[in-house]
């Protein structure tokens, strides 16, 4: 990124009477996952800001739903939004995200959303 | 007038953080982002926001399957027949950081119950439900409900039985949730008004549910005090 000046107020005009994630719609290119895919939460190093929650990294989780597009909050915390991602809604099994989680509620599930840079196929 | 009753102050410290927002407000005040009058207004605006278009919500896809259909697919597009529009009312607008314009209602079943929390701080669905109750925002809350999210909901009243699941949704990227619970016994023929009554804050949340008789309006109780100061 080498702008000789910098708009601070790109956001604002993308996304007035539009909406945000809306304002990204299109701009991630192909999904690389589908609902009902098996996927693991990278433990990528997380500098200065992100919004996967440690409790999920390492965990396999299904996918639920495409979400919408939009930067990666990494990113975003930077006024970087140069290169949107795919979010998902994804389910975990509460088992595999505690291990002491009581064997009776072996139903029990979370759902959280992820970018595709956090996950992988399994 | 007694002397031993010598009032303490109500609050003797404020946080970090307070001390954070007034300096950045006035700094924006005296940069001219914005006015001292448009912060009033602004949070004048903010204090009339509440549950009440959430409940409407609720209320009406109760009584009308389609609805319900276009809650759960395009929450967003069915807040609109509440009176909210996410893209360009105020507070969310143009999305600031703190409010998306992703709304995602998510559907109880007698067998699965959901039930939100931000665990990175405090994402709220503000322009539907108005400002989060003071609990949510606690680390209490945010740690607790998503490792033991059923003792948690017994603290609160709610105890499940084992063949319901639970679904804890931690709202944290940029969809915001509000629950659609199951519609209770003891309603049949009853108006959106009616229904809309018992929707309370809580049941949209997922920490309760909701219960014919049970409204945001109910009497609090009023006990007398022990040692009544004397005045």
């Amino acid at each position: 990124m080498s702008k000789t000046h910098f708009d601070r107020e790109h956001h604002v005009k993308k996304a007035t009477d539009v909406g945000d994630p809306q304002c990204f719609k299109g701009e991630a290119g192909p999904a690389k996952f589908k609902v009902g895919d098996r996927v693991r939460v990278r433990d990528l190093p997380s500098l200065f800001y992100s919004r996967t929650m440690v409790y999920t990294r390492g965990a396999e989780c299904t996918i639920a739903e495409l979400v919408y597009e939009s930067p990666p909050a990494e990113d975003e915390a930077w006024d970087n939004c140069d290169n949107p991602e795919w979010f998902y809604s994804v389910i975990f099994h509460q088992k595999d995200l505690w291990p002491e989680y009581p064997e009776a509620y072996a139903d029990d599930t979370l759902e959280t959303e992820l970018s595709e840079r956090w996950l992988e196929a399994v | 007038m007694a002397e031993k009753h010598k009032a303490a102050p109500m609050v003797d410290e404020i946080s970090d953080f307070e001390v954070l927002e007034i300096a950045v407000r006035e700094l924006a005040i005296e940069k001219g982002l914005f006015t001292a009058e448009d912060h009033q207004l602004w949070s004048e605006y903010m204090e009339t926001v509440g549950p009440l278009p959430a409940a409407r919500l609720v209320a009406k896809a109760w009584l009308d399957p389609e609805f319900k259909k276009l809650a759960v697919t395009d929450g967003v597009k069915a807040s609109l027949e509440v009176g909210i529009n996410w893209i360009t009312d105020m507070p969310s607008h143009f999305g600031t950081p703190s409010d998306y314009c992703n709304l995602r209602v998510m559907e109880d079943t007698p067998t699965l119950k959901h039930v939100v929390v931000c665990t990175l701080c405090s994402c709220y669905p503000r322009p539907i439900l108005g400002q989060s109750p003071e609990w949510y925002r606690t680390p209490n809350y945010r740690r607790r409900i998503v490792r033991w999210p059923r003792q948690v909901l017994s603290e609160f009243g709610l105890t499940l039985p084992e063949e319901v699941e639970v679904r804890v949704e931690d709202s944290n990227q940029k969809s915001r949730f509000i629950v659609l619970p199951v519609r209770p016994e003891g309603t049949e023929g009853w108006s959106e008004d009616q229904l809309a009554e018992i929707v309370t804050r809580d049941c949209l949340i997922g920490v309760a549910v909701p219960k014919p008789g049970k409204t945001a309006t109910d009497k609090r109780p009023v006990h007398p005090a022990i040692n009544p100061v004397d005045h």
